[in-house]
């Protein structure tokens, strides 16, 4: 343990001068680039608030004066108010859900006049807080399965307020909380299945239901015997599973007129297993075991059904995640990931040149601004360029890591990874979605991508961190809880 | 950082960021660095390939008038991806391109998305094609090319037609493409490859400004023009004067070889087959029209050469020393011998070389042709001596092709030893075949062989192979077979005697008095051939002047009657408007337009043999 030098007792005095310099160098490249897919070269009016690019630099200014004032406020303001932040939050989802305006087809967004703002994109500070409060709660313990529902309900409420908001993709950034979680001691056997589960929704398509079932019951018990350590039960459950199923099977068909699918003896025999493994956890007082039971129901409710919970999703959802695994080729859906990759392929290692960048130029790349900002950087910049953002924007996240570690308390510590959590899920979403590595989701570039109240909302959530770590050196010289 | 003092928790979630942007990086690295079919496609994205179709050689006649020349048009080519997405008004457009709105919306959907394809497959006229840019619809480009037009709407099986060339073509020869278009008959086939040109090649950036758009990878080249051995003028009166008869006129230049005329009656506007929307209608009218108008007789037909295969025999019987112009034989109405028979017309007999020329006597040339064929002097068996014949035959041009440069010739037909032996079960003598000696039987031959007959005698024994083109741009000569004389086997003195029939036979007491020209020294022979489908075919062949010849000429109507009723009126009318560019009996051209001959006709007519 060391001290840490307390830094000076101005304003920005003691901020940590790195991950601003990160956040400045990261706006700079948004403007820089929001310039370049935006400029029209025979524009007469180089000043008019009608450009993206002054748009951007105005939103930028209001940026840079609420961040201010938050590093004046008190960080305890954020602690107690997170939870009335919170409700506002949900309340101001649903408001949108029934008043928003529509936009890209999804009902999303607020207008006053002519700015227009996201819902989501301030109600995840809220949402930011709020778990971080409830994470740092006395009673909260997160080995402890009512700890963990609760955080649950917290995400869950907005995620569906989302889905029927028909913008499913900002939503998800709340599974996003995932890293902070495991960050913060999860059960890693948990993590496994829940990233499971995930791809569960892309993978049912790829594999039949009976593969499907296995690799899940395979998954499930090896997880749940590594995490509790009885490997030994756990290769007797399988065994017995799968020794009872293939019995049942054989046994079953043998009888004339009945045929009989394997997959049905299978999930039959699964699901009927799963008041033996409740009984076995209540015994063996092994409580995470009925979490793994719910979730393996869940998925197994899940698999046979994969048609069923796909069509839950919006059909240009389903489109993009066919297109991304290539079930569907029509050239129209592949069309953005297409040109996309296009724009960032022919950029090669130094790129076309500022403002050079023929696809960008000629308008072929869909919402070149917002979303697919990083067309215009792998175009015009090259790897090079690209390479440097990606550098930047990861260096960013390990500092925000880094500012949460030295906090003193669970709360700031909690709120600080879930920030980093939300720009590390935006840019492998956004980034990963232009060069094709992830299915499509509108989700912008955080602090590049064009849009005033994205850009405003990260800030602001970047800026509460920001003070957070300021005001912990500034208060007395701490141990730094890394 | 104080890295001792992080828990394990942390220090994985740090690898697990790093490892993200791993992911991330290398994928970058892949799409940028390594694959570069990104950057190929990026090109082909914005950059449109725009073929710049020269204009195609046009073709002039022997004095310089334009006989086919180029009419501006535009390719019309969509765009599906850059049509404008509410739509457009498809009434409008399908009316300015001349298709039906139902088939323009059906061809729009099916049309590739983001590839150029051809809305039609004909060009859009200038006209069309600014109106339609005044509609500013975005998706729509045209591409300028030509087609043809003809100025004097003469010679369409001379000429031909131009057509957008086939798949089969396109797999043969490479250097043509989709949408080219070829010459599909008569000149503009023969001399495809001078007047095609070479196509062009423009990169369009389709986004850059105006100024900047182009990059012209390759500068067309224009087709070279050709001018060909036709006289306009006297090929439109030839055609005039062919009007509802079937037949064919052929002139050549006994001095050069060089086609003067060539029309195949009935013809064709072939303004109607230039490449259009009406194509594909008027070429069906005209492949089923009962006188098929694409056939061009004048290469192609077997006619039977009738009388003026008589110089022919007479020629072979002088060279084998059987006949002297001063041999006379007797003719009571025909030849007859044996069952044998064939008729004659009454004529003073017995009657020598001249007279039996100029009057067209059946029998004299019956026993020429015994005579070179019974001569047991040099052959053992008549068969022998029909070889002998043939070769005389084949070397006036009969029978084979004349390797002129228009293509398509045919090669007529002179029989051979093995198709009368098999005729007649091998056992035949002269007698068999005696109809050979009048330009009867199994002889065919095209009108173009009977005008180099003409030619032949014009010149006392040599022809120049006739061709059609007389000079093609850029090159200083044609090929060197068209200067080479091609002699017969006849020598030239036995020429002056027979050329004094035909002498006679215009100028003095013979067969086509009707062709006579004061001071042009006509020289002629008709002939009258026999066929069983009708009445006879009137032909005629003729050159003058009498010394120095400027014209040579054969007419051939089918079922048009004697050689004087039909041929000759039209021969000597051409002959007169070439050689004094005159026409001083308008009465004649008027006998000859009104003569209409129906045809088929399938009037029944006793064989005459």
């Amino acid at each position: 343990m060391e001290y840490r030098q307390a830094r000076k007792e101005s304003l920005f005095g003691s901020v940590d001068r790195v991950a601003l310099l990160l956040y400045l160098l990261l706006v700079a490249v948004g403007v820089v680039a929001v310039f370049s897919a935006s400029w029209v070269e025979d524009s007469e009016d180089f000043f008019s608030f009608s450009h993206n690019y002054i748009k951007q630099f105005v939103w930028l200014g209001i940026s840079f004066v609420v961040g201010v004032v938050i590093m004046l406020l008190d960080r305890s303001l954020w602690h107690k108010i997170a939870y009335f932040l919170y409700a506002a939050a949900i309340l101001a989802l649903l408001a949108t859900l029934l008043f928003g305006r529509t936009v890209n087809g999804a009902k999303a967004w607020f207008e006053f006049g002519p700015i227009r703002l996201q819902t989501m994109e301030f109600a995840k500070i809220a949402i930011a807080l709020a778990t971080a409060r409830l994470m740092s709660e006395f009673s909260f313990s997160i080995s402890s399965f009512r700890s963990l529902v609760k955080v649950a309900l917290l995400l869950l409420v907005p995620l569906v307020i989302t889905y029927l908001q028909n913008d499913t993709g900002s939503g998800l950034v709340l599974c996003s909380f995932i890293f902070m979680l495991y960050r913060e001691g999860l059960n890693r056997w948990l993590c496994v299945p829940l990233i499971f589960i995930a791809a569960l929704f892309l993978l049912s398509f790829l594999f039949s239901p009976t593969v499907l079932l296995i690799a899940l019951i395979l998954v499930f018990t090896i997880s749940a015997s590594v995490a509790n350590r009885v490997w030994r039960h756990g290769v007797i459950y399988l065994a017995s599973l799968f020794g009872a199923s293939t019995l049942l099977f054989l046994i079953l068909n043998a009888i004339p007129m009945v045929s009989i699918d394997f997959y049905v003896v299978l999930i039959s025999t699964a699901l009927l297993s799963m008041i033996g493994v409740c009984i076995y956890a209540y015994r063996a007082r092994l409580r995470n075991l009925y979490i793994m039971v719910l979730l393996f129901v869940v998925s197994v409710m899940i698999t046979p059904t994969s048609n069923a919970v796909f069509n839950v999703l919006k059909p240009h959802q389903q489109n993009r995640i066919k297109t991304f695994l290539g079930i569907t080729d029509d050239a129209s859906l592949n069309y953005n990931v297409r040109q996309s990759k296009i724009a960032i392929g022919s950029g090669g290692f130094f790129g076309k040149g500022y403002l050079q960048g023929s696809h960008i130029r000629y308008g072929l790349v869909p919402e070149k601004h917002t979303d697919f900002i990083f067309c215009t950087i792998g175009e015009e910049f090259g790897f090079v360029g690209a390479f440097v953002v990606l550098a930047l924007m990861m260096a960013f996240i390990m500092r925000l890591m880094r500012m949460g570690d030295n906090q003193r308390e669970t709360f700031g510590r909690v709120y600080c990874y879930i920030v980093a959590s939300i720009l590390l899920f935006h840019t492998l979403i956004n980034v990963g979605m232009t060069i094709g590595v992830v299915p499509v989701m509108g989700i912008p570039l955080p602090l590049i991508s064009y849009g005033g109240s994205s850009l405003l909302a990260f800030s602001i959530m970047i800026f509460i961190a920001f003070a957070f770590d300021a005001q912990t050196t500034r208060e007395l010289p701490t141990y730094s809880r890394l | 950082m104080k890295e001792e003092g992080l828990s394990s928790r942390a220090w994985i979630s740090r690898i697990i960021v790093i490892l993200i942007f791993a992911v991330l990086a290398l994928r970058l690295g892949y799409i940028q660095l390594v694959d570069n079919r990104y950057d190929e496609l990026s090109r082909g994205n914005y950059l449109r390939n725009v073929i710049l179709y020269p204009p195609r050689g046009e073709i002039y006649d022997r004095n310089g008038e334009l006989l086919a020349q180029n009419r501006l048009c535009y390719d019309v080519t969509i765009v599906r991806k850059d049509m404008p997405k509410h739509g457009f008004d498809t009434t409008r457009v399908s009316e300015l391109v001349g298709m039906s709105r139902e088939a323009l919306v059906k061809k729009i959907k099916q049309s590739p998305y983001r590839r150029e394809s051809r809305l039609t497959r004909y060009p859009i006229t200038v006209e069309q094609k600014l109106l339609l840019d005044e509609m500013n619809i975005g998706g729509f480009y045209t591409s300028q090319r030509t087609v043809r037009q003809y100025p004097r709407k003469i010679g369409g099986n001379l000429l031909g037609s131009i057509n957008e060339v086939t798949k089969a073509k396109i797999e043969k020869d490479d250097s043509y493409s989709v949408g080219d278009y070829i010459g599909m008959e008569g000149l503009e086939l023969a001399y495809e490859n001078v007047l095609r040109g070479e196509k062009g090649l423009v990169l369009q950036d389709i986004y850059a400004s105006q100024a900047e758009r182009n990059t012209i990878l390759k500068e067309p080249v224009a087709g070279k023009s050709i001018v060909c051995t036709i006289d306009a003028e006297l090929q439109q009166l030839a055609e005039e004067l062919m009007q509802d008869k079937v037949g064919a006129v052929v002139a050549i230049e006994p001095s050069t070889g060089e086609i003067l005329t060539m029309v195949s009656s009935p013809t064709f506007n072939p303004d109607e087959l230039v490449i259009g929307r009406e194509r594909g209608n008027n070429y069906a009218k005209e492949i089923n029209n009962p006188r098929m108008p694409l056939w061009n007789r004048a290469v192609k037909s077997r006619y039977p050469p009738g009388s003026t295969f008589k110089l022919v025999t007479g020629l072979i019987g002088l060279q084998e020393g059987v006949l002297r112009p001063h041999y006379t034989y007797s003719c009571h109405k025909g030849y007859h011998i044996g069952g044998e028979h064939i008729g004659c017309h009454e004529h003073s007999s017995p009657l020598a070389l001249h007279y039996a020329i100029a009057t067209s006597c059946n029998a004299y040339f019956c026993y020429v042709f015994r005579n070179i064929l019974e001569n047991k002097r040099e052959y053992e068996i008549a068969k022998d001596g029909f070889e002998a014949w043939r070769d005389y035959v084949l070397s006036f041009g009969f029978g084979r092709k004349l390797e002129s440069d228009f293509l398509g010739e045919g090669s007529g037909y002179v029989p051979t030893r093995e198709f009368y032996d098999k005729l007649f079960r091998k056992s035949w003598n002269a007698l068999s075949i005696l109809s050979l000696s009048i330009g009867q039987g199994e002889l065919g031959c095209t009108p173009l062989q009977m005008a180099n007959l003409a030619a032949i005698v014009a010149n006392r024994g040599y022809y120049y192979i006739p061709h059609i083109v007389r000079e093609v741009e850029g090159q200083d000569s044609l090929d060197t077979r068209f200067y080479q004389k091609q002699y017969t086997k006849v020598d030239s003195k036995y020429f002056d005697p027979i050329v004094e029939g035909m002498w006679r036979g215009v100028n003095r007491d013979g067969t086509c008095q009707g062709a006579h020209l004061k001071g042009l020294d006509v020289c002629g022979k008709t002939g009258t051939a026999q066929n069983s489908k009708g009445e006879d075919h009137s032909t005629f062949i003729s050159f003058a002047p009498r010394n120095n010849p400027k014209i040579a000429i054969a007419v051939y109507v089918e079922h048009g009657g004697f050689g004087a009723e039909m041929a000759v009126p039209i021969a000597s009318l051409i002959e007169e408007k070439y050689l004094t560019d005159t026409i001083t009996r308008p009465y004649l051209v008027e006998y000859v337009k009104s003569r209409k001959i129906a045809y088929p006709m399938y009037k029944p007519k006793q064989k005459k043999r």
